[in-house]
């Protein structure tokens, strides 16, 4: 890559207001790294404690919730397309900062997590609050997670959480998620 | 019985638990790798240690929590339920959820988890402001 594609890609990053990004095999020290950097740069940007909170609690729920889907393929050398597909991204939107991530899915667990998805939109947060004690009283996977990840991110957004799917081939789609705080 | 001391990393908090003077703290953000492996010591100690009380003995718990992520605060749930259990069977146990006001995620936090416990004194405790 010569200097000038560098140029346009700061550009590119600095028009759509990113921050921080990060895209490429996720391991737990760069989650850590990038986290620490987002603090840092929320407080040296003088934003108030809870929401410097509420965006790094953001971040961290969808960075963990890219790589514990695509560590599943770590040790599968026929899938490591899959698992280098992970992206996270902070940015700021006028006054709000939004935390977005995606990742390669295997289509056959996309109705599952669509319907999830589905039925936390719907929820106000009186509604996303029940479903969260509901889900809290489940015991943890066998990867560590709770299945807590979107209703707590839901819970601590300003508007419901956006998603998009986009076809990629046979096997896989792309599924971006879009938090706003 | 020996005391659990576990020091802090980036992801995970500092945890002191000392036996003799009934005393366990867990200080710091939360969120390993895999909480259900990063505290599965801690939930080995506890059971022990609970299981080792004098009848009616009495129990301090100081958590300072900066941070936990969804699946340490399911973690921290079951944990407390272990408290709990153990106070509705007659242990003394008092735990202080210390928060800073300017952390309302923190408070937010201690409040729904008082809400799920019975038998235990849950105290949510303000903690000083630094000066600036």
């Amino acid at each position: 890559m010569n200097h000038l594609d560098l140029v346009r890609l700061q550009e590119e990053l600095s028009a759509q207001g990113i921050l921080m990004s990060f895209s490429g095999p996720f391991s737990h020290s760069i989650i850590e790294e990038l986290g620490v950097a987002v603090k840092h740069y929320l407080e040296s940007a003088q934003v108030a404690r809870s929401a410097l909170m509420d965006v790094f609690a953001i971040y961290i729920e969808q960075a963990q919730n890219v790589r514990n889907y695509i560590g599943r393929w770590e040790q599968d050398p026929e899938q490591a397309r899959l698992s280098r597909s992970g992206i996270v991204v902070v940015a700021r939107e006028g006054e709000r900062y939004v935390v977005s991530s995606g990742n390669l899915v295997d289509r056959a667990d996309i109705p599952p997590l669509v319907a999830h998805l589905e039925r936390v939109r719907a929820l106000d947060k009186a509604g996303l609050k029940v479903l969260y004690w509901q889900q809290m009283r489940q015991p943890l996977n066998d990867r560590g997670g709770a299945g807590l990840g979107l209703i707590e991110m839901a819970r601590k957004a300003t508007v419901p959480l956006e998603y998009a799917l986009s076809a990629v081939d046979e096997q896989y789609a792309f599924f971006s998620l879009r938090v706003v705080i | 019985m020996e005391n659990l001391m576990i020091e802090a990393s980036r992801s995970s908090p500092t945890i002191r638990f000392d036996a003799e003077k009934r005393l366990l703290s867990i200080r710091g953000e939360s969120y390993p790798e895999n909480a259900a492996a990063f505290y599965t010591p801690v939930f080995a100690w506890l059971k022990t240690f609970l299981g080792h009380l004098e009848p009616a003995a009495s129990v301090r718990v100081d958590l300072e929590i900066l941070y936990l992520n969804s699946s340490s605060t399911k973690v921290m749930l079951n944990f407390l339920d272990l408290l709990d259990q153990a106070a509705q069977a007659g242990t003394r146990i008092v735990v202080n959820w210390h928060y800073d006001p300017e952390n309302e995620a923190v408070l937010e936090c201690g409040q729904d988890f008082s809400e799920e416990l019975h038998a235990l004194t849950f105290a949510l405790v303000e903690t000083p402001q630094e000066s600036t």
